[in-house]
């Protein structure tokens, strides 16, 4: 067949001139999202060896502490009965919860098409997976010899002996690996063909040869997108149930008991609405300087941040409601321990902790009813630090509140925590931060391909 | 070393003989897909940044069948949640305050959980089988500008169809088109 021959395509302009002051207003064009990008991928400078190497010396000191506690037993941190709960499931809570917004963002916004995810949700789902890593060490740690944790996993044995599948913690270890996984493959999955294009400007052979691996190939043929998006259609199908069956499951540990404070068919909506709501505080707080840092306000503006912290006013909502509903639940209700806790969660020794959570989580939060302080950037990240801290919060008052407060004056206690357990929550955190430091600089931290589809397609017609 | 590896993993890419249209608007190589498929070549390879309706139409793709390999991965991951349940409630049997070993709401948890996961896995499985990854051995010449914002289109023919196959990619409107004779 023949045509009549049109002329050939005018060369893409790679890099648009910035014509305005305002940095959001920068044109994005195919090629030159591809060098934002991309150019993360570097070697790091002076400020990321210096955050880095003070990340590693915390988690140092946090080694410590845990050899410590494996070396000589928990009994050199502040756990005793009947608090023996105490800073490691806060922590593990904490972890899971902020786990939780990466598939919210990445799965349950792809299935009902909101576009803004596509600038945001590779950094939230690295968020969620380093998230789980980090929320999966405390029950691993707590147990007390970890090397015996595989006795977790049911598995045929020479005494016949199973794990006891009716139990709240079976399900978490059902629910939190089965997270652990699924979202490790969907954040993976999602990678491939942005490696790809990292693989194609890679000069080192050693890292020619790791982006070759794990791009697997990848050409973006025809047969491959198809497959890919076909998939990757299921993997966020099967990830939407997963973010509200997981965090109901973590939040049964504690409803199962017969606990006052946590015996409540509030618990699962209550966790879920806690989890996103510091997940996305803690996407903010990432996605702030790294815009700031690598001049990328055109690829996430304005917009997008205004509609993560429309994400954290909403949750705060459902967080302060369910605050609210306990209250009265112990109130009207007939349960005279239950009443008891919830009094002593407001005016008793850890009054500082619940104000401090009620502050954070439900007063602060109401400055993003208005619009300018929504859009101011400094404003917002203050806020969702204090967002995370509240949090925190929140799971140390669900639980030393309680088991310091339980049924039998006799048993009750004030929990003071010790040296060791301010070594394992800095720790985390410094756990949590090596990961991600690491991934903003050797995987592309935002979605070229997914951002590709909000650009215009060039079209011949459109330009006649 | 690395070199030495690189060769044992990646050696390089056989003789193709074909040719390759390279576009940048996609109108274009939409046409050109349909052209060359009126013309006769079914077997065509597309490679573009991201994925574009208009080409996945003119290739007349259908749905991917993955979901049939999710959905039994997800059959199996329930029955073997429930069974690993009801065997191991049976073979350790532990009562609790006088309770039924047999429950159905723990167990629809662990199902549920074992669904999802095995329902995951498969997909992933599936997607790597029918998008043939990983792609050791390239199946068509690649240009790193596909990952970027140019179009190509692979047309595997012998060298007497190659200037017909030419022909049409310039008269749509390619940007570049390579000879592999």
């Amino acid at each position: 067949m023949t045509g009549t021959l049109t002329p050939p395509a005018p060369p893409a302009p790679r890099a648009v001139a910035h014509h305005s002051g305002d940095p959001e207003k920068r044109p994005i064009t195919q090629a030159s999202l591809n060098d934002d990008v991309l150019k993360l991928i570097s070697l790091p400078g002076k400020i990321w060896w210096a955050a880095f190497l003070f990340d590693l010396t915390v988690l140092a000191v946090a080694l410590g502490a845990v050899r410590n506690i494996i070396m000589h037993g928990w009994g050199v941190s502040a756990f005793m009965r009947p608090v023996m709960w105490a800073v490691d499931i806060t922590n593990f809570v904490f972890w899971v919860g902020i786990a939780h917004c990466g598939t919210l963002v990445s799965a349950v916004l792809f299935l009902f098409r909101s576009h803004f995810r596509r600038a945001v949700y590779r950094i939230a789902e690295a968020m969620t997976v380093f998230g789980v890593l980090t929320a999966a060490m405390f029950p691993a740690i707590h147990t007390g010899r970890p090397w015996f944790d595989y006795w977790l996993f049911p598995y045929p044995n020479q005494r016949g002996i199973w794990t006891n599948v009716r139990s709240p913690l079976e399900w978490d270890v059902f629910a939190v690996n089965t997270y652990l996984t699924i979202s490790s493959i969907f954040f993976l999955v999602g990678l491939i063909p942005d490696i790809a294009a990292v693989r194609d400007r890679a000069k080192h052979p050693i890292m020619k040869l790791l982006y070759t691996l794990l791009s697997f190939g990848w050409s973006g043929a025809n047969y491959q997108w198809k497959h890919f998006y076909g998939a990757y259609l299921f993997f966020a199908a099967l990830a939407t149930p997963l973010v509200f069956s997981v965090h109901s499951v973590v939040s049964w540990d504690f409803a199962m008991a017969q606990v006052p404070g946590w015996h409540s068919t509030l618990f699962a909506p209550y966790f879920v609405a806690g989890a996103i709501f510091s997940g996305v505080a803690l996407v903010i707080n990432l996605l702030i300087p790294i815009r700031k840092a690598f001049h990328l306000e055109h690829i996430v503006t304005t917009e997008h941040m205004e509609k993560l912290s429309k994400l954290v006013l909403l949750t705060s909502t459902m967080v302060g409601y369910s605050y609210l509903n306990e209250f009265f639940m112990a109130w009207f209700g007939s349960n005279k321990a239950e009443a008891d806790v919830f009094w002593f969660r407001a005016t008793g020794h850890y009054w500082w902790a619940f104000w401090t959570m009620f502050s954070c989580n439900v007063i602060f939060p109401l400055l993003l009813w208005f619009k300018s302080f929504r859009r101011n950037m400094v404003a917002l990240f203050i806020l969702c630090i204090f967002v995370n801290v509240g949090m925190w919060f929140e799971r140390f008052v669900i639980i030393v509140t309680s088991l310091t407060r339980a049924f039998n004056p006799a048993n009750w206690f004030y929990y003071r925590m010790s040296i060791t357990e301010v070594a394992l929550i800095v720790g985390s955190f410094a756990w949590f931060f090596m990961f991600f430091l690491v991934f903003v600089r050797v995987l592309p931290a935002f979605s070229i391909a997914e951002i590709k589809e909000t650009l215009p397609v060039p079209r011949r017609r459109d330009e006649r | 070393m690395i070199g030495a590896i690189m060769k044992q993993l990646f050696p390089p890419p056989p003789k193709f003989y074909g040719v390759m249209g390279i576009y940048y608007y996609v109108d274009d190589a939409a046409q050109t897909v349909t052209a060359l498929r009126q013309a006769g070549h079914k077997d065509l390879r597309v490679f573009s940044p991201v994925p574009h309706h208009e080409i996945e139409e003119a290739l007349e793709q259908g749905p991917s069948i993955v979901r049939w390999v999710t959905f039994t991965g997800g059959l199996l991951g329930a029955t073997g949640g429930f069974a690993l349940c009801w065997y191991t409630i049976y073979t350790w049997p532990m009562v609790i305050g006088g309770k039924e070993l047999y429950s159905i709401p723990p167990f629809t948890i662990l199902g549920y959980e074992s669904m999802i996961l095995l329902a995951g896995l498969s997909n992933l499985l599936g997607m790597l089988a029918l998008a043939r990854l990983p792609e050791i051995k390239p199946a068509a010449p690649y240009d790193p500008r596909f990952q970027e914002d140019r179009i190509g289109i692979w047309v595997p023919c012998p060298p007497d169809a190659t200037a017909r196959v030419e022909q049409t990619m310039k008269g749509q409107g390619a940007e570049e088109v390579q000879v592999h004779a």
